[in-house]
């Protein structure tokens, strides 16, 4: 009985991690720009492929350069700092393609939604032609936890040792974007931002900059993110990472927009309330994650921890 | 070329484009479109194959299953309608977009859907093509001509009038809600009524027909096309579906042009192709 | 005043509103004529010249999410075309590629577009899905329609027209079961994977739980996924908390292949059997060296020594560095050539003499049904409703090399059934 809790909040906790990662990607942007980037689920496949090439993967039979690889395969840690910075590289782009133009034009926040969400499909769909469909597993797979057991023990209850590390891994970046934002100067500048970006430029900070510095991190961290489901459960199509996109949409409402405690407490609570459904019930998984959205956006719209949002007229 | 059959598909673009627009003339964005298409097709395809297998089926018949989609649809929005959209901007977006989700996974898992099989032969009312040209064209005729005179009516200029600034709206005595609401149901009606035809068109259907994609193509038919007017969802329908078919040696590369037709569009052609101005151009050439 | 929208006429509402008028009476014009050009002149009632080379169309699906069993296919027919074109035949067949995606209006679409041409028969389409909504076009327009790779109950029952060299699942899935059950006759704890969202994999579960039910086994837990998750943690431990000696996965290759690896890492240890979606080498780099062991039932085996199999084997290799082909490729492969042998028998017996394309296409079907053919699947023929005929059957257990990244299906028992019962 205990064993079976224990599963249960084990699961929840491993792919909850997940969605907090994909949360806070949504968070960053949302706070200093209040505007969604629906290009996230994009830069979260496009993280999974680079670390793929980077640890030496060859491109595969359908893609647009059959046979393609590194000469060299870059070690674990590595090929994942480095294709978490090439997404935020990306992001970059993205925010300067899809939402500067409109900001400079005073365009409604509306159409930025519009915009990011063709630059995620064209992403997609690029990384499609690319490396074609199939599905691709990291070269070196479990060669990061070759010493260790394949899954681990723990109270009775079995997890698989590439979902604790995801866990690990996904705990200390958070970790280390908290710790960020509340101590150092630029944190401190963007969380200026988020509360109010005129006085914060009155104050002498760069917006600009700090507008662009949040999508580098949310992009590293989507970009981290795919790199670590890459290796947990390999590649399935570029499209693996519109649906985490789109849940982690679920869980940033979920836990408040623009609160960065909330998508991490969102996270575990949707992860765990995925790992409470009955296996008979299986197949209404994702909607479940969509009710909780609707019902969150009906019911509540700030969310489990975020603020109140007043219109001033 | 454009044979028929392509012919129809591209209605049905132009007038799922309506069904985004509607919202939109009245400053909501909803991307619920496919809900309601799904829905719609669900509806006709259970009705149209009860009892036993047939090949055709009376265009009566058809009649009244858009009758009822048309009644289920607007229910269902009136009932999804209230609650939603007191949401403003991204949180009504996101809010569709999970009832999509939530209307397609339904349909996947209840009993009586088929599953992922989906329901299979459905009868059909025309054993050409050209009879589903002359339905779906009779239906896009009907539905501009009620567009055309929706925007000299009361109704239109309200909607307008929310799209220019909600707040001023209510401030001078328009009823926002009730507004944005018609403008909702009449959205799910036009998309329900589509998913009629398109099932039988299809001889099959199922949960995949509403899906998310479904939303991105349809969002690229307003976008390109401009949202200013309702002939810009028309051609903007019927333009970009007959794009991929007229270029069918590109294949995959029909995602990414309309992934960079909504990441463009905006920023390039911020009204679309038929542009108030081009309108008005039209309207005052003298041959 | 105000209904017109302005007090001029030459203001811009009513500027507006007079070219929206004339802007959507120039389009409604235009999609008239555009009605009128589509009114496609049926080539059926033309008359078939007798010179001239007999088109085939295939509609596969060569982009989409389904496109590399697409890819395979083309690969199959292309081979076969050149093989048969190659060696002398009364009667030229050419053949007409369209890519029917993986969705149904892009099938529905590549049929049209290829009767319009005048082909006298389609091969297709990839998906059974797409089968049911395209098959039924063809079925009223009298064109044969051989489906290399549909698999689902019901399709050739769509229509006289309609007929597959693809053996139902009913009839293959039992064999690898027998073949878990045969390795391990104690087996008392069975547990059942499926793809829920897939209509093959849901089909195919059924069948699965079916036999295992007349087995005297019933499964001790039933778990659904999604063709779209990669992380089983969850079905799998709830999977696990029942013990189970024998795991059945009905899913495709990528979600199946990570439920293997997933299975494995958790510590399951007894046997695992797969449905027909994981029956490709995709799954090598999925499961990699937890695909091991695993159990399938085949319709093609590469190991099958006939003159016909080795060389479509051969040609395979010659053209793909030296891989082994899969069943997907065989069966493409098949259905050309049954489509060509019989256009041959047509047109040696004089079938095909001074008869209209519609006549051809009838000529053609009936020709079809009745003959026997000799392929890379072994023997094989038809029933009178079009579902194809196989004597023999193979069950495979994948073995994967040293390094874990490559592997092959081995052949390990070879079944010879009585004619075809589903």
């Amino acid at each position: 009985m205990i064993e079976a809790v224990l599963q249960t909040l084990l699961n929840g906790a491993a792919s909850g991690g997940v969605y907090a990662l994909v949360a806070l990607g949504y968070t960053l942007i949302f706070s200093v720009l209040g505007v969604i980037n629906f290009a996230q689920g994009a830069l979260f496949s496009l993280g999974g492929y680079l670390t793929y090439l980077l640890l030496g993967g060859k491109i595969g039979v359908n893609g647009a350069l059959p046979g393609l690889a590194l000469p060299v395969g870059l070690p674990f840690w590595l090929a994942l700092l480095l294709a978490a910075l090439g997404s935020g590289l990306i992001g970059l782009a993205v925010e300067r393609i899809a939402f500067a133009p409109l900001r400079r034009r005073n365009a409604e926040p509306l159409l930025s939604l519009i915009t990011s969400l063709g630059a995620g499909v064209v992403l997609v769909n690029l990384l499609q032609m690319l490396m074609g469909a199939e599905g691709y597993a990291f070269p070196q797979g479990a060669a990061v936890v070759a010493n260790l057991p394949e899954s681990l023990l723990i109270g009775g209850a079995r997890i698989r040792t590439i979902q604790v590390l995801l866990l690990l891994i996904s705990a200390v970046a958070v970790a280390a974007l908290s710790l960020w934002l509340e101590r150092s100067r630029s944190g401190k500048a963007m969380r200026a931002v988020a509360e109010d970006a005129t006085t914060a430029t009155l104050l002498g900070i760069d917006s600009e900059a700090i507008v662009r510095l949040a999508f580098l991190f949310s992009g590293m961290l989507a970009g981290l993110g795919g790199g670590l489901i890459g290796m947990s459960v390999s590649l399935a199509g570029p499209y693996f990472g519109i649906s985490y996109g789109l849940k982690g949409l679920a869980v940033l409402v979920l836990g408040g927009l623009g609160s960065v405690p909330g998508a991490i407490v969102g996270g575990l609570v949707m992860g765990l309330a995925e790992a409470l459904i009955p296996a008979a019930a299986s197949g209404w998984r994702d909607a479940l994650a969509f009710a909780i959205l609707f019902a969150v956006l009906v019911l509540r719209p700030s969310g489990l921890l975020g603020r109140r949002q007043l219109e001033k007229v | 070329m454009i044979d028929n059959g392509l012919l129809v598909q591209m209605i049905l673009g132009a007038l799922l484009g309506l069904s985004v627009y509607l919202p939109m003339a009245a400053g909501q964005l909803s991307l619920a479109t496919p809900a309601f298409y799904a829905v719609g097709g669900t509806l006709a395809a259970l009705l149209a194959t009860q009892g036993s297998p047939q090949a055709s089926i009376s265009l009566g018949a058809v009649f009244g299953e858009m009758l009822l989609a048309a009644a289920l649809t607007a229910g269902l929005a009136l009932l999804v309608g209230l609650p939603v959209l007191r949401l403003r901007g991204i949180y009504l977006a996101i809010a569709t977009i999970a009832l999509v989700e939530i209307v397609r996974v339904a349909i996947l898992n209840l009993p009586f859907t088929g599953g992922a099989t989906g329901i299979f032969g459905i009868p059909q009312p025309f054993q050409q093509p050209f009879g589903y040209v002359l339905l779906s064209g009779g239906l896009l005729a009907l539905c501009g001509w009620l567009c055309q005179r929706l925007e000299a009516s009361r109704l239109g200029r309200s909607m307008a009038a929310i799209r220019d600034d909600e707040l001023a709206s209510r401030c001078m005595g328009i009823q926002t809600t009730r507004v944005k609401l018609t403008a909702f149901v009449a959205s799910a009606v036009v998309a329900g009524i589509t998913g009629v035809i398109a099932a039988h068109y299809l001889n099959t259907w199922n949960a995949r027909q509403g899906s998310f994609d479904v939303a991105i193509t349809t969002l690229a038919f307003v976008i390109l096309g401009g949202s200013r007017s309702w002939l810009g969802p028309v051609v903007g329908g019927l333009l970009l579906t007959a794009l991929p078919e007229l270029l069918r040696p590109v294949g995959d590369l029909r995602l990414v042009l309309f992934g960079l037709v909504i990441l463009l569009g905006p920023v390039f052609f911020p009204q679309g192709l038929i542009t108030p101005a081009l309108l008005e151009r039209i309207g005052r050439w003298k041959p | 005043m105000l209904r017109s929208g302005g007090l001029n006429p030459t203001d811009p509402l009513s500027a507006r509103r007079r070219g929206t008028t004339r802007l959507a009476a120039a389009l409604a014009a235009g999609l008239a004529l555009l009605a009128i050009l589509g009114r496609s002149s049926d080539p059926a009632a033309r008359a078939v010249p007798s010179g001239a080379p007999l088109s085939l169309g295939a509609a596969l699906a060569l982009t989409g999410n389904a496109n590399l069993y697409g890819q395979d296919q083309r690969m199959g027919i292309a081979l076969a075309g050149r093989w048969f074109e190659a060696k002398p035949h009364p009667r030229a067949v050419q053949l007409q590629l369209e890519d029917g995606a993986s969705d149904e209006p892009s099938a529905i679409s590549a049929f049209n577009l290829l009767i319009r041409r005048g082909v006298v028969a389609l091969i297709g389409p990839t998906l059974s899905q797409q089968a049911f909504a395209a098959d039924p076009i063809a079925q009223r327009q009298g064109v044969p329609v051989v489906a290399p790779s549909n698999t689902a109950k019901g399709i050739p029952q769509i229509g006289s027209f309609i007929s597959r060299v693809s053996a139902q699942s009913s009839v293959i899935a039992p064999l690898s079961i027998d073949e878990a059950l045969r390795r391990a006759p104690n087996t008392q704890r069975v547990a059942v994977f499926f793809a829920q969202d897939d209509a093959y994999s849901t089909a195919e579960t059924a069948i699965f739980q079916k036999v295992l039910a007349a087995r005297g086994l019933k499964p001790v837990s039933v778990q659904r996924t999604q063709l779209a998750d990669n992380d089983f943690q969850n079905p799998i431990t709830a999977a696990l908390q029942q013990r189970p000696q024998l795991v059945v996965i009905s899913a495709q290759a990528v979600d199946g292949g990570n439920l293997i690896r997933q299975l494995r890492e958790l510590g399951y240890r007894g046997q695992i059997v797969v449905g027909n979606g994981l029956n490709t080498p995709n799954i090598y780099p999925i499961c990699q060296r937890w695909c091991d062991g695993v159990l399938i039932a085949q319709a093609y085996s590469p190991e099958l020594n006939t003159p016909i199999n080795r060389t479509f084997r051969r040609l395979f290799a010659e053209a793909n560095n030296g891989r082994i082909p899969g069943q997907i490729a065989a069966q493409a492969w098949t259905a050309y050539q049954v489509l060509f042998e019989a256009v041959q028998r047509l047109q040696a017996r004089g079938g095909l003499a001074g008869v209209t394309l519609g006549e051809a296409r009838r000529e053609l079907m009936q020709e079809l049904l009745a003959g026997h053919y000799d392929t890379p699947l072994g023997p094989i023929h038809f029933r009178p409703d079009g579902e194809v005929v196989q004597g023999r059957f193979y069950v495979a257990q994948v073995r994967m090399d040293a390094s874990g990244r490559s592997g092959r299906f081995t052949l390990v028992r070879e079944l010879e059934l009585g004619e075809g019962k589903p």
